[in-house]
């Protein structure tokens, strides 16, 4: 069954316009599995397939542009896979002062790595720009993890961000981003301390990105896109790696 | 003789538009070094009229154009890079660039497109523009051009103002149907520029680039 989708998702690509695909191996100890994320450009939107171990999801995406004023991306996901059926809505985007990210799903049990989240999930994400240099945000997140968060950025040449959020227990968020080096790449840091403990780190180079994350309880990962290869291991309760490539036509 | 007399409004609108095609051909040749200025005025906004102004930067021959938001604050650090045959839109708040094909990235129907400020070729192709007048303006005496804009566009009626001395915009004033000004800007700190084209193009490294 898994095949004949392949195969018919492949035709279909050829047949119609703009796309891409997104092929992978997810590995973890003693087991391999293939992952697949396709997607075609329809005249009012995108449509997009992710086929990863146990489970599949079949989406619908659409767009609106504001112009220099803002941009709207929102869609629907159905899934089927072990232990029943599940879906998800979407929609993210920004208009002048606001930006704002909503995601409510649910799914009987993870598929890693391509459907982290289990049962009820969903996120909400607000952030307004309260002057030019500066951003306010709260975030209310159920997902792999439960958590709620606010957080002010100052943009002075780089940006610093600092917030509070409780995951059970509070925490503290620090943030730092700015252009470093003489081809102005990008470093992004965040740093999550108290009830939930995490480091992500971000080092945009143009042609490569590279990226950490490390947790505590101890989890952590290592990742890089060269162009269009994905390079990602990492340990997450068992040590896993996963390599991907992106083929985009025309 | 009668006919020759009903047929002059009709040879005077000629001319007028042959005069509006001239005039445009003039800035053409008059702008194809790399050239920038700051674009400054009242628009109609979703949340009514406030300020704007935009660091406009042109390199003609390669037919690009990049437009940066300084104003209103809600836009500061936004800007439009208009190629040859696309539009990309980079948003501060979200760091994304969305880059659209020319001719869907037209179609906004949200006020006024900021897109002609920068290419006034462009713009003339969609607005059917004629020659009204002249006008003294505080940087000299300038053409009056009035046309109405192909459906689609954003706004109804233009009035461009050229100055006659060194040919270039200094004044756009877009209308809406129902001749309410969606935007009244003048063109200021214009200067001819050594402009290169990936500083053009340039956008931050950690954008998500969005492909419509």
């Amino acid at each position: 069954m898994r095949r004949a989708l392949f195969w018919l998702f492949l035709g279909l690509s050829s047949a119609l316009a703009q796309g891409r695909l997104e092929a992978g191996v997810y590995g973890v100890p003693g087991a391999l599995a293939p992952t697949l994320e396709a997607a075609l450009a329809l005249e009012a939107g995108e449509a997009y397939l992710r086929l990863g171990p146990g489970r599949g999801a079949l989406g619908l995406m659409g767009s609106l542009s504001l112009g220099p004023l803002g941009y709207l991306a929102y869609g629907v996901q159905g899934e089927v896979g072990e232990g029943g059926l599940g879906g998800a809505l979407f929609a993210e985007g920004g208009a002048g002062p606001i930006a704002l990210e909503g995601r409510l799903g649910y799914r009987p049990q993870e598929a890693l790595p391509l459907f982290p989240e289990a049962g009820l999930f969903g996120r909400v994400a607000l952030r307004y720009r309260l002057l030019p240099k500066e951003v306010v945000g709260l975030l209310l997140e159920r997902g792999e993890v439960a958590r709620a968060e606010a957080t002010y950025a100052l943009r002075e040449g780089a940006t610093y961000t600092l917030g509070a959020g409780a995951s059970r227990l509070p925490y503290l968020v620090l943030g730092w981003k700015g252009e470093v080096g003489e081809g102005m790449e990008v470093l992004d840091l965040a740093l999550r301390l108290g009830g939930l403990n995490r480091l992500e780190a971000g080092l945009y180079l143009g042609e490569a990105s590279l990226f950490l994350t490390l947790s505590y309880p101890f989890a952590g990962s290592v990742g890089a896109w060269v162009g269009d290869l994905g390079l990602e291991g990492g340990y997450k309760g068992f040590p896993y790696a996963w390599v991907r490539y992106i083929w985009r036509w025309p | 003789m009668k006919r020759m007399l009903a047929l002059l409004p009709l040879l005077f609108a000629l001319a007028l538009t042959q005069s509006a095609t001239e005039i445009l051909d003039r800035v053409e040749k008059n702008l194809q070094d790399p050239w920038q200025a700051v674009v400054q005025g009242l628009v109609q906004g979703p949340s009514g009229q406030e300020g704007l102004r935009a660091r406009v930067f042109a390199l003609p021959k390669e037919n690009l154009f990049r437009i940066e938001f300084q104003k209103p604050g809600s836009l500061e650090g936004n800007f439009t890079v208009i190629t040859e045959k696309e539009v990309w839109n980079y948003l501060y708040l979200t760091n994304q660039l969305i880059i659209s094909p020319k001719e869907k990235a037209q179609v906004q129907g949200l006020g006024f497109s900021p897109q002609g400020l920068g290419d006034l070729k462009g713009l003339s192709e969609r607005v059917a523009l004629r020659v009204v007048g002249e006008e003294r303006l505080p940087e000299g005496t300038a053409w009056k051009l009035l046309g109405q804009a192909k459906e689609g566009q954003g706004f109804a009626s233009l009035e461009l103002y050229i100055l006659k001395a060194d040919p270039r915009p200094v004044r756009f004033v877009f209308r809406d149907e129902a001749g309410k000004v969606l935007a009244d800007l003048k063109v200021v700190e214009f200067k001819r520029a050594a402009l290169r084209a990936q500083d053009l193009k340039r956008y931050p490294k950690d954008a998500q680039v969005v492909r419509r």
